[in-house]
């Protein structure tokens, strides 16, 4: 039950996300969501294409000289009302997980919105997504964004 | 700018006929020849592998027959196999940077500590230096030789001396001013901050005393004395050394400002060319080499510098007689000098084979921001290395910043950059960019 995510190292420099993005328009790669981390040093971005599209984007990118490798996030389907955000993180918060970063997708599911999340599991045999299992939340899985 | 008045420390020594000198160096050579031969094993079995007999060196005009010794013979013979005198007489272990992770050291006797000392002396003396100075030290005090080398040839003038030791910028303004420093001992950078900083922190120029200093540990330009002289109203004076042959104060500037008097009685100083080893007349640029004639706890033969520079014989107004030699123009191997710091890109490499998942693909730039350097370590980033999270890649940014300032000893900016983003193949010299500019 878990979404792959492309992470993609970024120099400080002008014009690299824009490389990033070139890359990907022209492999006619479709992001569903884009998220960037920056620091004074660098920037990670993280996106999540459809499961066809992840081998020929991360090739490509590899390609172009980035430095880029998936990692298994968490993606949850919350209602698109006031609170329902709020009500998702009372719920993994109440599991002891902390948050490593999130961010939205850029579409919805009827009248869900589509977060993805990084979460940081107790220890190394400890499923997250299990954890989650009786928590209430939805869950979305990688065929889930295929279909977006 | 205030006059240094020409005073000499050894006037016996340094001002010695020409003549005289030359036979003085003859026995000192011969001295030092028989005691490495009869001491130390190295230079028995490069002498003998070269068919050369201690009987056979009778002088300065046999030097050419002895081989060459080298930063790797320190390395290789580390810690203690070059030393010519039983442990029981070494008194002092001073070290510096080696070629790769571990660093190099050298033991003094007491009669070599007293020697080194001397030297310093006549540098500082050179500078004008004398009981009635205060003389801050803003060397690193520590197995680095120029903060104990300043210090004791301060001690030996009779000097009132300051111990700063290196950093702290502001402190270190609060004790030149409040103390009334007439002298300042670092290297021409620092000095320089120091002289840019002096403003910004509120103080005036002319409540300071300072009258002249001694700076070295790292090559500077004439661009650099001007601006250093003009900061704080004083002679800046360029002084030599390194730890295999003793530390500062191996050469000098006189108040001539015209290159820097070797202390020949003590060293023999020759130029040669760094491919074929020929020696070079004076005049000619070439690789310094150094022979040392009274040290006896780790006496150095032929020791090759990778320092490029000129001998001048012509005589100096100053008086003294020894040779000079004029400012390093360049080195024949890769050591970069940052901010006094000897540094060779084996010991960066070092650093990164041992940080799991680092590729020793890396470059080292350096560039001179406000007259003090900065040295930026770009290393390439593997799949393997690199996480999604901030915090991992940060960790690893930190980890190699602080292994590099464990073994190196400065501070360098570490770049991560995508794979294959520096070059390859194209040689060592592709592994540094040096953008300062040390030729004017």
């Amino acid at each position: 039950m878990y979404i792959k995510q492309i992470s993609v190292y970024l120099e400080n420099d002008t014009g690299s996300l824009r490389a990033l993005t070139k890359t990907l328009a022209e492999k006619h790669i479709d992001m569903l969501a884009l998220s960037i981390a920056d620091t004074t040093n660098f920037g990670i971005a993280r996106l999540v294409v459809r499961s066809a599209d992840i081998e020929p984007a991360v090739a490509a990118l590899r390609e172009q000289g980035f430095v880029a490798k998936t990692t298994a996030v968490v993606g949850i389907a919350v209602a698109n009302v006031p609170g329902g955000l709020d009500g998702a993180l009372a719920a993994i918060e109440s599991k002891g997980l902390p948050i490593e970063y999130m961010y939205s997708l850029n579409a919805v599911s009827g009248s869900n919105a589509l977060m993805v999340l990084r979460l940081t599991a107790p220890d190394e045999q400890t499923d997250v997504a299990t954890l989650l299992a009786d928590s209430g939340i939805t869950l979305v899985a990688q065929e889930d964004v295929d279909k977006l | 700018m205030k006059v240094t008045e020409n005073k000499i420390y050894n006037p016996e020594a340094e001002c010695m006929d020409r003549a005289a000198l030359r036979e003085l160096q003859d026995r000192r050579l011969v001295e030092t020849v028989n005691r490495v031969y009869n001491n130390v094993p190295l230079y028995r079995e490069r002498m003998q592998a070269a068919g050369v007999k201690p009987e056979d060196i009778k002088g300065v005009d046999d030097l050419h027959l002895l081989p060459f010794t080298n930063k790797t013979d320190l390395r290789d013979e580390f810690p203690f196999g070059l030393l010519a005198a039983p442990k029981s007489e070494i008194v002092r272990i001073q070290g510096s940077s080696g070629t790769t992770g571990k660093p190099i050291v050298a033991g003094y006797t007491r009669n070599d500590v007293d020697v080194w000392t001397e030297m310093v002396a006549r540098s500082l003396t050179a500078a004008g230096a004398g009981k009635d100075d205060i003389i801050q030290v803003t060397y690193g005090y520590g197995l680095f030789t120029g903060g104990l080398g300043a210090h004791q040839g301060a001690s030996q003038v009779g000097a009132m001396v300051i111990p700063m030791s290196s950093g702290n910028t502001q402190r270190q303004l609060m004790m030149m001013h409040d103390l009334g420093a007439t002298m300042l001992c670092c290297t021409p950078s620092y000095a320089i901050y120091l002289g840019e900083s002096l403003k910004e922190l509120g103080y005036d120029p002319k409540e300071f005393r300072l009258k002249s200093g001694c700076f070295g540990a790292e090559p500077w330009t004439e661009e650099m004395r001007k601006k250093l002289e003009g900061l704080f109203d004083i002679n800046a004076y360029n002084i030599y050394g390194l730890t295999e042959i003793g530390g500062p104060g191996v050469a000098f500037e006189c108040c001539a400002k015209n290159g820097m008097h070797i202390n020949e009685d003590h060293v023999i100083a020759e130029i040669v060319d760094p491919e074929t080893g020929e020696p070079l007349p004076y005049g000619e640029s070439g690789e310094l080499v150094f022979t040392t004639i009274t040290k006896t706890g780790m006496p150095m033969i032929r020791y090759r510098t990778h320092d490029i520079c000129v001998l001048d014989d012509s005589p100096c107004p100053c008086g003294r007689t020894h040779l000079r030699m004029g400012r390093i123009t360049g080195r024949t191997d890769d050591m970069l000098i940052i901010r006094g710091v000897n540094v060779f890109p084996g010991q960066i490499e070092s650093v990164l084979l041992r940080i799991p998942g680092v590729a020793p693909h890396y470059q080292l730039i350096v560039d001179r921001v406000n007259s003090t350097d900065r040295l930026e370590v770009q290393v390439e980033l593997t799949d393997e290395m690199f996480s999604d999270t901030v915090a991992d890649v940060e960790k690893l940014q930190h980890t190699i910043t602080e292994q590099i300032k464990s073994v190196v000893g400065i501070a360098a900016k570490v770049k991560l950059v995508p794979p294959k983003a520096i070059p390859r193949s194209e040689g060592k010299s592709k592994r540094i960019i040096d953008n300062r500019d040390l030729t004017k």
